[in-house]
């Protein structure tokens, strides 16, 4: 959802300005997020080469910025958010849906360790193969994360649609971070529930992420089961308004 | 001239045995390991209590070029000196798997497996070690060298007061009780790292098992290790009198012994361990951790003793408690009172460089970030240096 800033939580001042209107794309469905923020305020610079950056190597342009946000309200960085260079954002959000019940530590730890059985796993690969095939495994665990969530993102999605009393199963194109909610859903759930009572969840998650990064495994079958729902559903298209 | 050496850890110099004192990473234990370059061959009785650590050995730095290089080639741990500080050296999987049958931490045992080499690094206290155990004098009682380390990290379980599945009444002394399945893994474990010594060393003393089974004297030692191993029901006890006869033995100077006992707090404190009536059993009544305590007392001559306090296998000690006296207790600490404390630090920075740059060459920093001189600083700071931190955040980058 767009975070949209509601006059009302700062006090109706009359003024609409600086209102953002989010698009209800969703028909039913009203605005419950959103942020205490006001629209003036700028989002922080976490970077900090940003801020490395000799003033003589300053653009004009950059040096306009940097004196306009000496005047801005900064929003305040969230504290998940790190000027590490080993931070990924996409690692982040995947950790945070795997959380449960704020444990944000077990959530990490189980990140950390699903990175470490991937790396171990292909390393023993790696070992034991040919000189020929080792130039083609790749050990690095996050781009084997990245690229098996890229696989795995539905190009096109279902959708319910009220229409005369019945809900029809729609096709529309969704949008990119919508695609990625999914596919991180997806795996989430694939290891959550069709695994076995003893088996851990960095070994699972692993398994799951090397079967999808080569393109095959029970979710990547469901991104196809999904994108034939929709090829089987295409009539039903025009119930589409947006 | 073959002096054999029983070595229960850090191997003893003498006739050119050549063992390294290993410094393991962040966790307690020191390993030595015995190399038989020489004649004269190592027993290796490892007991530990808690779990030994592994040994992060970073390669040796070859001298001639100014850059540490974290390699080194020279793989006899007696033959390390200063120019080897911060290098890794190799351990063959044949020594390994003779050396340490058991006892390493798992840590290191799957480091092994990825990277299909064990390495070790050389550290200043396992030279200030060896330079000691170079030149003990046998003649002395035998001399105690406490390791202890500040910050461990590591949760291990202590293997003999600690989640014991099964405890009988000793079958040698009715107040005691016998740990029948770890006895019996310690003896085999003794039997895989000293198989050559079991069969030279004889036992003094008639021991009946029961009314068929008895050791004659004069028979090898191997055959009480047999004994144990078949009737587990006897184990503790058999393992009790391999201790016994080995300590008697060395006085005599047939060979060197070596005590290597990890964590060897444990041997104090309480234990978790309880009777069907659910009152709590003491150490002192655990047959094997009496034999224990007997082999560390400073009453023999001939060899030397290794031991290592722990935090992470303590029980019912505060968590940043990491000196010897705190962790031993005041028990443990009269006991032990004699002894020669070194401290291991964590890495300096020559050995942190070394350790990142033997990491860079098994490419197991994989994150591309981690080549920059940025991420180094960031590892750098996060692990604080310590080498138990540094494998753990370098296991998933």
């Amino acid at each position: 959802m767009a975070a949209s800033v509601v006059t009302a939580a700062r006090g109706w001042s009359g003024l609409l300005v600086g209102v953002r209107s989010a698009v209800l794309r969703l028909p039913g469905l009203t605005q419950v997020r959103w942020s205490r923020y006001g629209p003036e305020y700028q989002d922080p610079q976490i970077d900090k080469e940003y801020y490395r950056k000799p003033l003589t190597e300053l653009t004009e342009e950059e040096k306009y910025e940097r004196e306009l946000r000496k005047t801005q309200v900064i929003k305040a960085a969230p504290a998940t958010r790190t000027s590490s260079v080993f931070e990924d954002p996409v690692i982040s959000k995947f950790t945070n849906m795997m959380m449960k019940g704020g444990n944000k530590i077990l959530a990490r730890s189980l990140m950390t360790q699903t990175l470490e059985a991937v790396k171990r796993k292909q390393f023993e690969k790696y070992h034991a193969a040919s000189a020929e095939e080792q130039a083609t495994i790749e050990c690095n665990p996050y781009t084997i994360f990245h690229q098996a969530l890229k696989n795995c993102e539905p190009v096109i999605g279902l959708v319910s649609i009220l229409k005369g009393g019945h809900f029809y199963q729609v096709p529309v194109p969704l949008a990119e971070r919508r695609r990625r909610f999914l596919a991180m859903k997806w795996m989430i759930t694939e290891c959550r529930e069709k695994k076995h009572r003893r088996m851990l969840m960095p070994e699972k998650l692993s398994q799951e992420l090397l079967e999808a990064f080569h393109n095959r495994g029970p979710v990547i079958k469901r991104k196809h089961d999904t994108h034939k729902m929709a090829e089987a559903n295409r009539a039903l298209a025009h119930y589409r308004w947006w | 001239m073959a002096t054999r050496k029983k070595k229960l850890t850090p191997p003893l110099p003498e006739a050119g045995h050549s063992s390294a004192g290993i410094m393991l990473k962040g966790m307690t234990r020191l390993i030595s390991r015995v190399h038989k370059l020489d004649p004269g061959r190592f027993l290796h009785i490892g007991t530990q209590a808690p779990q030994c650590l592994a040994a992060h050995l970073d390669n040796q730095v070859a001298i001639e070029s100014p850059r540490a290089i974290s390699r080194t080639s020279e793989n006899d741990p007696a033959k390390h000196g200063e120019q080897h500080e911060g290098q890794h050296y190799n351990i063959s999987f044949q020594d390994l798997k003779t050396v340490f049958p058991h006892g390493l931490p798992p840590r290191f045992v799957m480091q092994v497996k990825t990277f299909n080499e064990a390495c070790l690094m050389v550290r200043r206290p396992a030279l200030e070690l060896l330079h000691y155990l170079k030149n003990t004098n046998f003649a002395h009682p035998a001399v105690r060298y406490v390791f202890y380390f500040c910050s461990p990290k590591f949760k291990r379980s202590h293997l003999w007061v600690k989640n014991c599945r099964d405890l009988l009444q000793s079958t040698y002394n009715k107040q005691r009780f016998d740990q029948p399945l770890e006895a019996s893994t310690w003896l085999k474990n003794f039997k895989t790292a000293n198989e050559h010594f079991l069969s030279q060393i004889k036992v003094q003393e008639k021991y009946v098992w029961n009314k068929r089974e008895s050791t004659e004297k004069g028979s090898p030692l191997g055959e009480v290790v047999e004994q144990g191993i078949m009737r587990v029901r006897n184990a503790t006890d058999a393992a009790g009198i391999v201790l016994k006869e080995l300590k008697r033995q060395s006085s005599l100077g047939i060979f060197r012994l070596l005590v290597a006992v990890d964590g060897v707090n444990a041997l104090w404190g309480r234990t978790t361990l309880k009777r069907e009536d659910k009152s709590p059993i003491a150490p002192e009544e655990l047959a094997f951790i009496y034999n224990l305590r007997k082999m560390v007392k400073n009453d023999w001559q001939g060899g030397a003793i290794v031991l290592t306090v722990s935090q992470t296998g303590s029980l019912f000690k505060p968590r940043k408690a990491y000196l010897p006296q705190e962790l031993l207790g005041k028990e443990g600490f009269d006991a032990l009172d004699p002894f020669i404390p070194i401290l291991v630090s964590n890495y300096n920075p020559k050995e942190f460089e070394s350790c990142i740059h033997y990491y860079l060459e098994n490419n197991w920093l994989q994150h591309e970030k981690a080549h920059t001189e940025e991420g180094k600083k960031e590892l750098l700071f996060l692990s604080n240096r310590n080498p138990g931190q540094l494998e753990r955040l370098c296991a998933y980058l």
